[in-house]
């Protein structure tokens, strides 16, 4: 078996839908605006004098287009964790045992297929709460993104990319996902994220853990690792849809990344990084506005 | 009330462990080198597969399995030490090279349209040996002076059984016609005959011999 797989190699059976990352963001449902799952026409024309992209803003019961949104954020968590998953398994095949730059240690592997047990297990959890929430797999797209951003041949920048990056990204949706579930008095919502949130937060201070042993005398890989961590955390703010402001659909969970060993100064660099990815994403969206205006 | 100052046996009547075993510490620790090997070999290539497989069951389950088998050779590598093998690496060893051979066949099938393959080669002829070696070995080392191997034995087997019979059904479910039972035979026998070769997974006297000595052989 070959090394090193390619998002084209990860195999899905007929149900699964693959977008690009560009169809994606640009896709209105997401973005809440015109045609956004559930928006009522009153909404949807609001939104035509909007030149904020970010329309959805944070997801709360009451919004009319809040059991869609959901639904369509809980299908994305389960092909995120199938993503997930594969990445961690592939950490245990792709590198030999060792000291050198594309060797990992023993222990690492272990961390690894433990990593892989929990992913498995957040499948099995999202794919019963896609069905308790109304939907089933391939209703939504999927985008591979978070495997093809994060699983870097290079063993630390893997690291750095999933277990800090994409899990870090978890995180905050677990914790936002958690919140809703609370807000909109739906208890097993709340409880399944509740138990996910506990292993994302394990396995982003696993990143973290290894990220200092493997650079403990080698500050300029630790410093390789970590740009490559913020151009991963930009591309995962979802245009700054993950972000440290109040409206934000999802909210940088500040105390639980700080349990998972990031410290304030790395938090407030992903929360400069989503207010950038947000400023571009608005520029952009007004920029394209005006073009069809004109 | 009992009286405490009653002498009592050290054995309860019903504890029928014995001080005898089969095998030394140093046989044990190269027993457990190799057992350290194919776990770790074998969580490796599970994991591995999971991207390689379409269907969800089966992707879940090889994550899933991935870590027991990761977890086994963590209980053989920490085991390694208390058998006075300070360097595990060094005895962390296939039994020889047919052994080497099996687990290259055996993570040969990739394309996404192998699965049948993939489980059959995991859950109908390695952990079927394993669990021999495995029960050879706890029924025959010292129950007193061998305990910890014991324990590490029985977990592990408890894992290799519940995961074969997971494995067996996925492969039940997936064999529709002649066609597929032919490619699970096929692929199961090719295996078996390197595993043949290779003795099982400890090498040659994985699971002991049931041949009866002859008599010179006996008073040799």
């Amino acid at each position: 078996m070959k090394r090193h797989l390619t998002v084209e190699d990860l195999a899905r059976d007929g149900r699964f839908v693959r977008v690009n990352f560009e169809d994606r963001m640009s896709d209105p449902r997401n973005l809440g605006g015109p045609g956004a799952y559930g928006r009522d026409a009153a909404e949807q024309a609001d939104d035509e004098d909007r030149t904020s992209r970010r329309g959805l803003g944070r997801m709360t019961p009451e919004a009319a287009n809040a059991p869609d949104a959901a639904r369509s954020l809980m299908h994305g968590i389960f092909v995120g964790e199938i993503q997930a998953l594969e990445g961690a398994g592939r950490t245990c095949y792709d590198f030999d045992l060792g000291e050198g730059p594309d060797e990992v240690p023993y222990a690492l592997k272990l961390d690894m297929a433990r990593q892989c047990w929990d992913e498995a297990r957040h499948c099995e959890i999202s794919v019963k709460l896609t069905e308790w929430m109304g939907t089933e797999v391939g209703e939504f797209s999927e985008s591979p993104f978070l495997f093809q951003a994060a699983c870097n041949p290079d063993a630390l920048l893997r690291l750095a990319g999933v277990n800090r990056a994409l899990e870090g990204l978890a995180i905050d949706v677990f914790n936002t996902m958690r919140d809703f579930g609370d807000k909109s008095g739906d208890p097993v919502l709340e409880f399944c994220e509740d138990w996910m949130l506990a292993d994302e937060v394990t396995h982003v201070k696993m990143g973290s853990d290894w990220l200092r042993k493997l650079t403990v005398n080698d500050p300029e890989r630790r410093a390789r690792a970590l740009e490559f961590q913020s151009v991963v955390d930009k591309l995962f703010s979802l245009g700054g849809g993950r972000a440290d402001e109040e409206d934000s659909p999802i909210r940088l969970a500040r105390r639980f990344r700080q349990m998972a060993g990031f410290t304030d100064d790395e938090i407030d660099t992903i929360a400069g990084l989503s207010r950038e990815a947000r400023q571009e994403a608005e520029d952009l969206v007004a920029s394209h506005r005006a073009a069809a205006g004109s | 009330m009992p009286d405490p100052k009653k002498p009592r046996a050290p054995f309860a009547p019903w504890d029928r462990r014995e001080l005898p075993g089969s095998f030394t510490v140093e046989e044990t620790a190269r027993r457990v080198g190799h057992y350290k090997w194919v776990e770790m070999r074998l969580f490796e290539v599970l994991g591995g597969w999971v991207a390689t497989v379409p269907e969800l069951d089966v992707k879940m389950r090889f994550g899933t399995h991935c870590y027991k088998h990761a977890w086994h050779s963590e209980l053989w590598h920490k085991r390694l030490p208390e058998l006075r093998e300070m360097n595990p690496d060094r005895l962390t060893l296939p039994a020889n090279d047919a052994m080497v051979e099996f687990m290259e066949a055996l993570t040969a099938p990739e394309g996404e349209d192998k699965t049948l393959e993939k489980l059959v080669g995991v859950y109908r002829v390695l952990i079927p040996r394993k669990i021999a070696a495995y029960t050879y070995h706890r029924n025959n080392t010292s129950t007193i002076t061998d305990a910890p191997t014991i324990r590490s034995l029985d977990f592990a087997l408890h894992d290799e059984f519940e995961d074969w019979r997971d494995g067996e059904m996925l492969i039940q479910s997936l064999i529709e016609s002649d066609e597929d039972v032919r490619r699970a035979a096929d692929h199961q026998a090719k295996l078996e005959s390197i595993m043949v070769r290779a003795g099982g997974i400890a090498g040659p006297g994985s699971i002991g011999t049931a041949e009866v000595p002859t008599v010179a052989e006996a008073h040799a």
